[in-house]
């Protein structure tokens, strides 16, 4: 889950470079208002799964690790 | 920069209102950003500020027009030499405003009267400076920037700002625009098939509105006189910490505005209600930053699309379920590549005529515009504790609003403290209802209602 949405923010979504790792922080490596919920609609086609937006706290966008963990938890 | 600069499409959203304001209400489509300062500040230094800001960037006065008298809209650079720099006027301070600290003083009323005023875009002139100093400064001044709404969005005003300031501190030099203002050169992409069928799937979302049209406060447009005013709310610390952490809960942490909105919705509704009317529905425009990487600092122009949010007036009963339902449209909008399709839109539209813009959005809601006008720019000024040397104890926006839909929220947050700014047309909301209207937003916001 974490690689793919690595590779979703990193290939699809935020203009980043070789610096960009799963552990970046992802609003500082320019994740927005619009960037996140076209984050969220690509993770609901790749997994079924729509994560509610009340759930993208700080902590949930601290990197792709931190809200893979989160989609896990809402795939249990 | 090329002699003759391209209006964006949202520019000409914005020139074809500005036409419409100017027949229907004898005013013009302006935006304004209020600073509140303490001690310290000269006018005099606003004034070199603006004149030198007007040589480096010449299309903070360059005329308006389409050339040819056809085509897309243009700032005329050429002739903006021949255009004086914006103008900085230093007014008395009313006698019922000397005395007190900037959040006990009352708004200047010259403040609104700039924001009734009509400024002469096709000459150039798009932008205008209003300083009340509290014995002679000493006790603070309160400063307007009043411009062109097309000019600068809210994140480019906010840009302007601390552009002057930074000219002022010596941080950037002369000549050095903020970063991304190249953008000032960008010709919008062309129009080709695709953005062809963009363009009309967005024309399709707007009609389908129609089936169950807004209802404004102020109803269909008419011919009526321009008189604006705002009252400013200004939340403390703790409560606004508090509606963050509710916001943030509730709609997330990037996409807060969706809390904000609702609470809006609901202020709205509320007066609805008081008066006995069913509006049927809400129709509210929310404006998308799209400034691309690198350029978020882009002073100039309009860099934004809109995404329409459409309820049901039942839907505004429960704060929780009409929440529930903004998300929905706003991931479905999103989905259905709805902003770029918007963006295409208003580019398409740059050739049409103004008055024809405007006249198709009224007649497809029976004269009406939209429900109400809604911001929420979340952090203001962010970093600029200072102005040209004085300390800001406080700043927000308060854009004009037609006067159908004649009212409008507009939400940012300024060191901590939440600023709603209230912007109606006289005579729309009673003050009762202007109360009624605060106070529902306020316990909303709060959660408390």
């Amino acid at each position: 889950m974490t690689q793919r949405i690595f590779e979703i923010l990193r290939d699809e979504i935020l203009e980043v470079d070789a610096s960009f790792t799963p552990r970046s922080d992802l609003v500082e490596a320019g994740l927005d208002s619009l960037a996140v919920t076209q984050l969220l609609l690509a993770l609901e086609e790749s997994t079924g799964i729509w994560v509610d937006e009340s759930l993208l706290t700080p902590e949930n966008l601290a990197s792709a690790e931190a809200l893979a963990a989160c989609v896990a938890g809402l795939a249990e | 920069m090329r002699p003759l600069v391209p209006l964006t499409g949202a520019d000409c959203f914005l020139r074809a209102f500005d036409g419409e304001v100017r027949r229907s209400a004898g005013a013009s489509h302006l935006s304004q950003l209020v600073l509140r300062l303490g001690p310290g500040f000269d006018p005099a230094r606003l004034r070199a500020q603006l004149a030198a800001a007007a040589e480096e960037a010449p299309i903070l006065r360059a005329p308006i027009r389409r050339p040819y008298g056809i085509g897309a809209p243009v700032y005329d650079l050429r002739r903006a030499a021949s255009a004086p720099a914006p103008r900085v006027e230093v007014w008395e301070p009313r006698e019922a405003s000397r005395g007190g600290t900037s959040a006990q003083r009352p708004i200047p009323e010259v403040f609104f009267e700039r924001l009734n005023d009509r400024f002469a875009a096709a000459r150039g002139e798009l932008l205008r400076a209003d300083v009340v100093p509290y014995d002679g400064g000493a006790a603070g001044s309160d400063v307007a920037l009043t411009w062109l709404h097309m000019l600068f969005d809210g994140s480019g005003s906010e840009a302007f700002v601390r552009w002057l300031d930074e000219r002022f501190r010596g941080v950037r030099g002369p000549g050095e625009l903020p970063g991304g203002d190249g953008l000032g050169d960008v010709a919008p992409p062309p129009l080709g098939a695709g953005r062809g069928r963009q363009a009309q799937q967005w024309q399709r979302q707007m009609s389908g509105f129609a089936a169950r049209p807004p209802r404004s406060l102020a109803g269909p447009l008419r011919r009526v006189r321009q008189a604006l005013r705002y009252e400013l709310d200004t939340y403390g610390a703790l409560e606004t910490a508090a509606i963050a952490k509710r916001a943030t809960e509730k709609a997330g942490f990037l996409t807060p505005m969706l809390y904000y909105l609702a609470a809006a919705i609901r202020a709205h509704d509320a007066v609805f209600r008081a008066r006995g009317v069913d509006p049927g529905a809400y129709l509210v425009p929310l404006p998308v930053n799209l400034r691309p990487k690198g350029a978020e600092g882009a002073v100039f122009r309009t860099h934004v699309s809109m995404l329409w949010f459409h309820v049901g007036s039942e839907q505004a009963r429960d704060f929780d379920g009409l929440l529930a339902a903004l998300k929905a449209q706003r991931r479905d909008s999103i989905k259905a590549g709805l902003v770029e399709a918007g963006v295409a839109a208003l580019d398409y539209a740059r050739f049409a005529p103004s008055r024809l813009y405007a006249r198709m959005a009224r007649r497809s809601f029976g004269g009406e515009l939209c429900s109400f006008f809604f911001a929420f720019t979340d952090q203001f000024l962010p970093g600029v504790p200072s102005f040209l040397g004085a300390p800001i104890e406080n700043a927000f926006h308060s854009p004009s609003v037609p006067t159908s839909p004649g009212s409008s929220a507009i939400l940012s947050v300024r060191d901590g403290r939440l600023n709603l700014t209230h912007v109606h047309q006289q005579g729309v909301l009673g003050e009762e209802e202007c109360a009624l209207l605060r106070r529902r937003l306020r316990e909303d916001l709060l959660g408390v209602a």
